[in-house]
């Protein structure tokens, strides 16, 4: 008995969790929690401040990356075996619908999830300063997951996958100069093929998932060094300009210098490695006003994340992921569609090549990476910054528009067919 | 709060194993299995003892595979077919029936799906008839199964399918070549049809698509034949057979099935009466054949026909280069051939032609093969409606001759012409003259001008 208790103590090093000190230990003695704070403030916990998006998003990876590793035990990247891989998957593999059905349904809900946590992120101001360039950095991971869900989508090996790569990258190729360049790279050749088809394998399983990875882990360690989560609207305080932190010494040496006050920061470092303790003037609302992350944040999270795998695979036991028939490079679909989060690009390039498929992203990815350096507005109030999200609802709500037109109403040659309006195919 | 988001988070963790218990469920009961156990149980009841019964009960379920790679496809459909090869399931209903006159057609060979169509991956009945969303290539009705006795058979007479040797000699006669192109022979006005059984189209639609082909496909160019509801089913057959599937090495080698009657065919090609007799009936020269297959193994034989000289060193018998399925084919017909045969082969040989004669048969030929009856019908008749044109139809080559001299009939067939309309502002006519210049050369087309000016009609004198 002594010795489980002994084993026990040696893998558990904390205090109980019914002291404070435990609480304490139970996130910084842990390398996987202490990208938590100790303590978090009560307000930023709340469902309804940051929906826990960036937490789902990042759930949702995490069954992406699980669900892939073990597909692929039963996937061989060659044009004619890949497609037979499907079926095997569909007909034979024990569970493998299932398997399938978690990826495919994830990955579309990450895409989803990571472009409603960029709205969060804007409409609650929270790229402002200091937080600048971890924006940046979550326009990088918008950019990785649409091109991870980009590389996965030609992979089954069918008509949807083989169509739909083959209008991207037609796409992609309309930049001027580099534009055929570009494909070409990616396709290793002129058209979809066996060589398309391993560079998207080796993107889509180890290139684009490492870059992910790292990046997630910068854009977790800024946000933790930031303060946590930024403020919730509804506890900004007016902002104060005299409130000053000495940092040095007690109140009666001299002080080593004064500095603004943070107004978000909650976490005070315990200790530095060298030189004198840093002591911050935390004012008593302040304090009152955090909680410790154990239990308060970690069962939201936990929460959080039972909810994100449920739904996952309620919707992977009733819905099958599509599989048509196989490529088949002599019969195009009429309309080829790209997969859906690139048809608001298609419907654009169906009006103008050069416009639709080159400038207007091009355009739309610098302004979004220009965001926090180009709105040098400090306030975070939705009416000081009345132009900003009208601006940026605008983006939203034409991009969402653009792929509904492209998904719903568009029918052979781009044609303008409703989704109520049945259009019979007519053979040759 | 705290309390109840934990009970929430306990309840979505049991949730979730609910939904992984389910999953499970549902991926260890398929339906193949109920069927490998009810085969089981049928198997059983034949066994004398408890013992064995148990025995056979026990057997594990497991998927079966054929794997082809020579046909490219892999076959799981005696998973639930359990019965195909076992004559004791005569009287048992599907899935587990006996397949009757299977030989030598085994799945461990051919697997299922090259003939009775379906998805052969599949695992589940739906799935596996194929009458699926993305699979094209549904279960063929019954009736319609031996059409794919044409994919490997490619050519000569397939036993038991008369259907598609009629089809096939429809489509050479009724010049179909001369719009379509078939491996690469034929004209271009209607589509290419050497993958057309590649196309999914249902036998139901091919068959409507002869006998109407402008009421299911509006505003197709192909004139109505008028064939009879047995033709169209005989082509349909025909279509259904045309793949460029590449077969593996082994399935391709059965192109020629060796019949007798194909044997029969190269025994008068290569004259071989010529210096050899059935029974005392034809050449002197060489052994008498009758009886030939009793006195010589097969071995014999073949190696015989391969090489002559090597059996009987100084033989005078020419090699004949033939390949393996038509020495079979003739070692066949030796081992069934009479005299009485030989007496009919001789009293068709008939007289040789005289070099005019013959110029206009290798015409006549022409015209056949390349599908210039297609339009202009087998008798030169014309009479294929074509809206527009003058007459609103291809005319008639009875009386070419009337307007054209030789040399301007020559040169339409090289050069091809458009139709002159009947309305100048009306559509282009569907069928027109193409240019021939590509596929005939210029002692074929002379030959065709040959063979229709031996045709004409004289002008009605008054």
């Amino acid at each position: 008995m002594n010795l489980i208790r002994e084993i026990w103590r040696s893998i558990v090093r904390r205090d109980p969790l019914s002291t404070d000190k435990g609480k304490s230990e139970l996130v910084f003695l842990n390398v996987w929690l202490h990208i938590h704070p100790a303590k978090v403030k009560k307000e930023n916990i709340k469902f309804r401040y940051s929906f826990y998006l960036g937490f789902i998003t990042f759930f949702l990876f995490l069954i992406l990356l699980t669900t892939g590793i073990a597909l692929m035990f039963y996937y061989r990247p060659y044009p004619s075996v890949a497609y037979q891989d499907m079926k095997d998957l569909q007909f034979a593999v024990f569970m493998g619908p299932f398997l399938r059905n978690m990826h495919r349904w994830a990955a579309q809900a990450m895409v989803l999830c990571v472009f409603l946590h960029m709205c969060r992120v804007f409409y609650t101001g929270s790229y402002k300063k200091p937080r600048q360039f971890n924006w940046v950095i979550g326009v990088m991971l918008l950019l990785l997951t649409l091109g991870l869900s980009f590389t996965g989508y030609l992979l089954p090996w069918d008509q949807l996958a083989y169509w739909a790569i083959t209008v991207g990258t037609n796409i992609g190729s309309y930049a001027p100069l580099i534009g055929g360049r570009l494909r070409e790279l990616l396709l290793g050749g002129h058209t979809v093929g066996e060589a398309a088809l391993i560079r998207f394998y080796v993107l889509h399983v180890a290139i684009l998932p490492s870059l992910v990875i790292l990046l997630t882990i910068v854009h977790f360690w800024r946000v933790r060094k930031d303060g946590g989560l930024s403020r919730p609207l509804w506890k900004l305080k007016p902002r104060k300009t005299e409130a000053l932190v000495t940092i040095g010494a007690p109140a009666e040496v001299a002080p080593l210098h004064v500095a603004a006050a943070s107004q978000d920061k909650t976490y005070g470092l315990m200790e530095v490695v060298t030189g004198k303790p840093i002591f911050e003037t935390v004012t008593p609302e302040e304090e009152e006003d955090t909680v410790f992350s154990y239990p308060y944040a970690f069962v939201r999270e936990a929460v959080a994340l039972m909810a994100t795998v449920t739904t996952i695979m309620t919707v992977s036991l009733f819905f099958n992921a599509p599989l048509e028939e196989m490529a088949n490079p002599a019969v195009t679909p009429n309309p080829a569609k790209a997969p859906w989060y690139f048809l608001g690009l298609q419907e654009l390039v169906s009006h103008s090549a050069l416009l639709g498929g080159v400038v207007i992203p091009a355009l739309m990815v610098i302004a979004l990476i220009a965001i926090p350096y180009f709105d040098k507005n400090p306030s975070r109030r939705p009416r000081d910054r009345k132009w900003a999200l009208w601006v940026f609802t605008f983006f939203v709500v034409a991009n969402v528009a653009l792929i509904i037109i492209g998904t719903f109403f568009r029918g052979p040659g781009w044609a303008w067919v409703p989704p109520w309006v049945h259009v019979v195919a007519r053979p040759e | 709060m705290e309390r109840r988001l934990q009970q929430v988070f306990f309840g979505l963790s049991l949730l979730a194993l609910v939904l992984i218990l389910a999953t499970e469920w549902q991926a260890s009961t398929p339906s193949w299995k109920n069927y490998q156990r009810k085969y089981l149980q049928l198997e059983a009841q034949e066994e004398p003892n408890a013992a064995s019964k148990a025995a056979v009960l026990a057997t594990p379920l497991a998927i079966n595979q054929v794997i082809l790679p020579g046909l490219q496809r892999v076959d799981r459909c005696t998973t639930c077919h359990l019965g195909v090869e076992d004559p004791t399931m005569k009287n048992v209903p599907e899935p587990f029936r006996y397949h009757a006159g299977l030989e030598p057609h085994v799945p461990s060979k051919f697997g299922c799906t090259i003939c009775h169509g379906g998805q052969g991956l599949a695992t589940d009945m739906k799935d596996a008839h194929g009458n699926v969303a993305f699979w094209q290539n549904p279960l063929l009705p019954a009736d319609y199964v031996r059409a794919s006795c044409g994919r490997c058979h490619k050519e000569g007479e397939v036993p038991g399918v008369p259907e598609l040797t009629e089809g096939r000699h429809l489509f050479e006669t009724e010049g179909c070549h001369g719009c379509h192109k078939l491996n690469g022979v034929g004209g271009s006005i209607g589509p290419d049809l050497t993958a057309e059984g590649a196309n999914h189209r249902s036998p139901e639609w091919l068959v409507r698509h002869f006998l109407t082909p402008n009421v299911v496909s509006p505003g197709s160019a192909m004139p109505n034949f008028h064939f009879t509801q047995e033709q169209a089913r005989a082509l349909s057959y025909f279509m259904l057979s045309l793949t460029s599937q590449d077969m593996g090495s082994y399935y391709s080698s059965m192109q020629l099935i060796p019949s007798p009657e194909f044997g029969r065919q190269l025994f008068v090609e290569k004259d071989c009466m010529a210096c050899h007799a059935i029974g005392g009936v034809g050449g002197k020269t060489a052994p008498d054949l009758a009886g030939v297959t009793k006195r010589h193994s097969t071995e014999w034989l073949d190696e015989q026909l391969v090489n002559p000289e090597l059996v009987y060193p100084g033989s005078s018998m020419p090699e004949y280069d033939l390949e393996s399925n038509a020495r079979k084919a003739l070692v066949a017909f030796l081992a069934s051939a009479t005299p009485e045969d030989a007496q009919l082969i001789l009293a068709r040989k008939g007289h040789p032609l005289t070099p005019q004669d013959a110029a206009i048969e290798a015409g006549k030929q022409d015209f056949a093969r390349f599908g210039c009856a297609g339009c202009h019908g087998t008798e030169l008749q014309g009479g294929v409606p074509n809206p527009n044109a003058q007459g609103e139809q291809v005319p008639s080559l009875l009386h070419v001759s009337d307007d054209y001299t030789k040399d301007e009939v020559i040169a339409i067939i090289r050069d091809g012409m458009v139709p002159p309309l009947d309305n100048p502002k009306g559509l282009t006519p569907p069928l027109y003259m193409p240019s021939w210049k590509s596929v005939l050369s210029d002692e074929d087309i002379n030959r065709i001008a040959d063979f229709l000016w031996s045709k004409q009609e004289k002008k009605e004198s008054w």
